[in-house]
């Protein structure tokens, strides 16, 4: 499901290729990205232009692959609509997660701490 | 399969001699058969006996075999009767007729045996099929119907569970709508009194919904009582803190290898100075509304609940003035959206929570429930609802 563009052999935008991203399919985006960690990619950023909408189970998912990326590198996100921003901001999830306003500067913004 | 009855075959023919010499040759191969004089004949053994091949001539008095097989497709059955319709060389034009009418297949008339052996067989093997399939079926329906019972009766555990509200618990009117997306449900909340002044109460919202979620929010139901909340949150007579009830709960629940968390709001309040105490942890924030109709969204967020270990939770305070009531719903009531994919959203519902001083806050839960059926047209919520109303007399 997912779809994933590689920037300077080092940082991977990932984009969750559904619109909901909702108990439906969290187990599975979990899973491909869980896989990508696995295979070594740790330089994180998560794209949500194209997903309107994040429920419990997607947080919840969400926030498990940023254990799973643990200390070995670096998760953020961009782009987020405003239902998503208002569900990040309720959970203070604007704290653990970094955001950005759109995937260039979020790897713009990754490339120069590295 | 050597164990098995024979499989019987009604054989209708109004020619004696003709009946009786497919009779003979059938048999031989290994069924039983029944011979019926004419279409009428035929029908009336169909009903009675079990068989499940009819070997039919067209031309029949009575019934002919086209009309014997419209009247049996109209039979409610407990099985399919294959029918094999013999037809003379000058009746091809017939045959999409006796298609339409519901025959099987087709065999020349003038007894080939190589042809009768393979028309048989082939209808023997359908019926095996489906005889296997009718059986899986079962066995399916007979999980299924286990399962669904399994879940009604968690559904009524769960249910028990939640607190019976009076409609007075120490000055204050309470009432509640629980609304599982399927059975059983994620959300929880109790509302008991902690002493002789003070009121505690909670919501709590698993992540995700059905089985897997309720099972934490049972969870989270017997692990909450009066006690247990009182003796985390009433730290002295003076010091009132939900957030160390909260934290608690966060330690405990943080440490599975899991995604799963819970949002929630608790509270605390003193029904002699209206003092109120509350934490909200991730849980949308519910809705102040005084008696004079002004309403406000209370709170600004906070962590969910095992989730992260090293989240910490605020204790926020506000006076709960008589007449005034507060209106707490999971998330199901906003995230609702319509056929248009619109969510209900905060506005909406803040809309119906403002109605409470014309409407009666007892009467908010019905009323976002109804508000909620008719955005969504009557189909039902993807997610638990919970929508507890508190007010103070």
């Amino acid at each position: 499901m997912i779809h994933t563009t590689r920037h300077n052999d080092e940082i991977t935008v990932i984009r969750p290729g559904v619109e909901r991203l909702t108990a439906v399919n969290a187990r599975e985006f979990k899973d491909e990205v869980s896989t990508l960690i696995e295979q070594g990619a740790y330089q994180l950023v998560i794209d949500f232009k194209d997903v309107s909408f994040l429920d419990s189970s997607g947080l919840g998912v969400l926030v498990g692959i940023l254990k799973k990326v643990g200390s070995r590198g670096e998760l953020t996100v961009c782009s987020l609509g405003a239902s998503i921003e208002q569900m990040f901001r309720i959970s203070r999830m604007d704290r653990v997660f970094t955001s950005y306003p759109n995937a260039e500067i979020a790897v713009q913004s990754m490339s120069e701490r590295l | 399969m050597l164990n098995a009855p024979k499989l019987k075959v009604i054989v209708a023919e109004d020619h004696g001699v003709q009946r009786a010499y497919m009779c003979m040759l059938i048999n031989k191969l290994g069924y039983e058969t029944i011979p019926a004089e004419d279409g009428l004949q035929a029908l009336k053994l169909i009903c009675e006996s079990d068989a499940q091949i009819l070997i039919s001539d067209l031309n029949m008095p009575n019934l002919n075999g086209i009309e014997l097989t419209v009247e049996i497709r109209k039979l409610s059955l407990d099985r399919y009767v294959h029918v094999i319709m013999l037809t003379g060389q000058d009746e091809n034009d017939i045959r999409s007729k006796a298609l339409e009418s519901g025959v099987d297949d087709f065999m020349p008339k003038g007894m080939n045996i190589a042809m009768l052996t393979a028309r048989l067989r082939a209808a023997t093997r359908l019926i095996h099929h489906e005889k296997e399939l009718a059986e899986r079926n079962r066995i399916l329906k007979e999980s299924n119907d286990r399962i669904q019972k399994d879940l009604r009766s968690a559904a009524i555990a769960q249910r028990r569970l939640l607190p019976e509200i009076h409609d007075d618990i120490m000055g204050f009117r309470v009432s509640s709508a629980f609304v599982p997306s399927s059975f059983v449900s994620g959300d929880m909340f109790g509302c008991f009194p902690l002493s002789d002044t003070k009121l505690g109460f909670y919501m709590v919202d698993v992540s995700g919904h059905g089985v897997q979620a309720s099972l934490l929010s049972v969870a989270i139901g017997h692990l909450i009582t009066p006690e247990f909340f009182g003796t985390k949150a009433i730290l002295s007579d003076t010091t009132i803190a939900p957030a160390a009830l909260v934290t608690d709960l966060n330690q405990r629940f943080c440490g599975f290898d899991s995604d799963e968390y819970f949002t929630m709001f608790c509270g605390i309040i003193d029904k002699e100075n209206g003092h109120f105490d509350y934490c909200q942890a991730g849980h949308p924030s519910p809705y102040y509304v005084t008696s004079n109709g002004q309403i406000q969204a209370i709170g600004d967020g906070g962590f969910p609940v095992g989730m992260l270990a090293f989240a910490d939770y605020e204790n926020h305070s506000l006076t709960f003035d008589p007449g005034a009531s507060l209106i707490l719903c999971s998330d199901a009531a906003i995230e609702a959206e319509n056929h248009a994919n619109i969510p209900f959203g905060e506005d909406r519902l803040q809309s119906v929570a403002a109605t409470a001083p014309q409407i009666g806050p007892a009467n908010i839960p019905d009323q976002v429930i109804d508000a909620l059926n008719n955005w969504r047209s009557g189909e039902p919520l993807e997610d638990d609802l919970t929508v507890v109303a508190i007010e103070r007399i």
